[in-house]
């Protein structure tokens, strides 16, 4: 075995006792591993920015929604709030919609949904919505018993059920709110 | 620390697989079969409304989210005892408490996506606070492990992957109170258990969802904390192999020539 070659100046030097990683080790797992490490990081960059970006939406209480009208005006929000019983079936702008009134603290909105409702859509069962204010009446309001009836109404597209804390069957308790509450 | 252990199984380690497996099973009896579906009788319209089938998922993503915490907060005491002990079964430890529980949390997002469908109405809900900081934890973690894969001198590594680890872990108080700072930021509901809103056979299976996942933490726990001792001490045979090599090359060859860079020595 010959004596230890220097490898940048090709002469023979001290020698090394440090046992080392191999090299072509290190070059073949470091790209790898690094990407990774990056996607991780630009995945939670990404995360971050979209959580801030959407949490602005997220989401006024129908009691919020009302008295912040004027402020709101045609924006696009989160509102969240109590079906009241009565549900109305009906047309907007050629598009299907359905017609029923929120509730928080006693405060009404009533509301026009494109599309279905939530599967699990039930009076009582908090609900967000995701819309914005239209000056008016929704159609088939004159069917709502407890509409609020007040010239303006949410319109809205997205409808999500925040479902309750309770697991004890009927003996759950559900949201009470505006009429009969 | 050397160790000719080739095996992570030991007669324990096999009881408690068994009895982890025996648990399993017993706990998707009660989850799928035995418990009552959410179902409720509307006091308004008489109509039936609640998770249905849905909240049969309670019982298995609930206890591994809590798994997940453990797991996470092992890694972070472990990570502690490291930079404090410097021992190499702190470093293990820390290693596969993490590897545990990003399986967990992973696990977590996965059915929590699948229970939101039919009772949210939606897979996933950008925005959602506690959905957010556990995506967010998940990501932290997966990144501790890519960081554990970078090549680095081993105590390096080890050191950067403490620091990390107890810094990923200051979001487990944020996803756990998440749904009581802001309620109004998450479609998750508050606490049943502190409430009290969870009784008879539900309770019992929840109750059984968390000794069962309980055990698969410890079953996963003792084999990855095995293999990466195994690991350690492969490495450390390695070292010492490899200094044992170059000692012995040393001795056939001319030392003067080789310190002085004077000798030809062939």
């Amino acid at each position: 075995m010959g004596e230890p070659v220097d490898e940048e100046s090709g002469e023979a030097g001290p020698l090394d006792l440090t046992p080392q990683a191999s090299r072509l080790r290190r070059r073949a797992g470091r790209p790898l591993s690094t990407v990774f490490l990056l996607a991780v990081v630009a995945a939670v960059v990404f995360v971050l920015l979209r959580t801030l970006g959407d949490a602005s939406l997220f989401f006024y209480e129908v009691d919020e929604a009302v008295s912040a009208r004027a402020e709101l005006g045609t924006e696009r929000f989160r509102v969240v709030g109590t079906p009241q019983p009565g549900l109305v079936e009906s047309h907007l702008d050629g598009q299907a919609v359905v017609v029923f009134t929120l509730c928080v603290a006693d405060v009404l909105a009533d509301v026009a949904h494109l599309g279905d409702p939530a599967e699990l859509f039930q009076p009582g069962v908090p609900v967000v919505l995701q819309g914005s204010w239209v000056s008016g009446d929704p159609p088939g309001i004159e069917n709502l018993s407890a509409a609020a009836d007040d010239g303006w109404y949410l319109r809205t597209d997205h409808m999500v059920v925040k479902h309750d804390n309770d697991y004890r069957g009927d003996a759950a308790e559900l949201e009470s709110c505006g009429v009969g509450s | 620390m050397a160790d000719s252990t080739t095996s992570t199984g030991s007669p324990g380690s096999r009881i408690l697989g068994l009895t982890t497996l025996l648990g399993l099973a017993g706990l998707l009896l009660f989850a799928f079969a035995l418990t009552e579906p959410d179902v409720r009788l509307h006091p308004t319209t008489g109509e039936e409304f609640g998770q249905f089938d849905a909240v049969r998922l309670l019982y298995l993503h609930v206890p591994m989210a809590v798994l997940t915490y453990v797991a996470f907060l092992t890694c972070a005491v472990a990570s502690a005892g490291y930079l404090l002990k410097r021992g190499a079964w702190w470093d293990v430890t820390a290693h596969a408490s993490a590897e545990v529980g990003t399986v967990f949390c992973g696990l977590v997002l996965v059915t929590g996506s699948i229970w939101g469908k039919p009772v949210w109405n939606t897979w996933w809900e950008w925005g959602d606070v506690r959905l957010m900081t556990t995506l967010v934890l998940f990501l932290l973690f997966t990144g501790y492990l890519a960081l554990r894969r970078t090549p680095a001198e081993p105590q390096r590594q080890a050191r950067r992957a403490a620091v990390v680890a107890l810094v990923a872990v200051l979001d487990i108080p944020l996803i756990n109170r998440s749904v009581e700072w802001w309620e109004n930021r998450t479609l998750h509901q508050q606490s049943t258990l502190a409430e009290l809103k969870i009784e008879d056979l539900t309770l019992f299976t929840l109750m059984l969802g968390f000794v069962v996942f309980g055990l698969v933490f410890a079953w996963l726990m003792l084999h990855r904390f095995r293999v990466g001792w195994l690991e350690q001490a492969q490495a450390d045979r390695d070292m010492a192999l490899a200094i044992a090599e170059r000692h012995a090359e040393m001795e056939t060859l001319d030392v003067d020539a080789a310190i002085g860079r004077t000798g030809g020595g062939k």
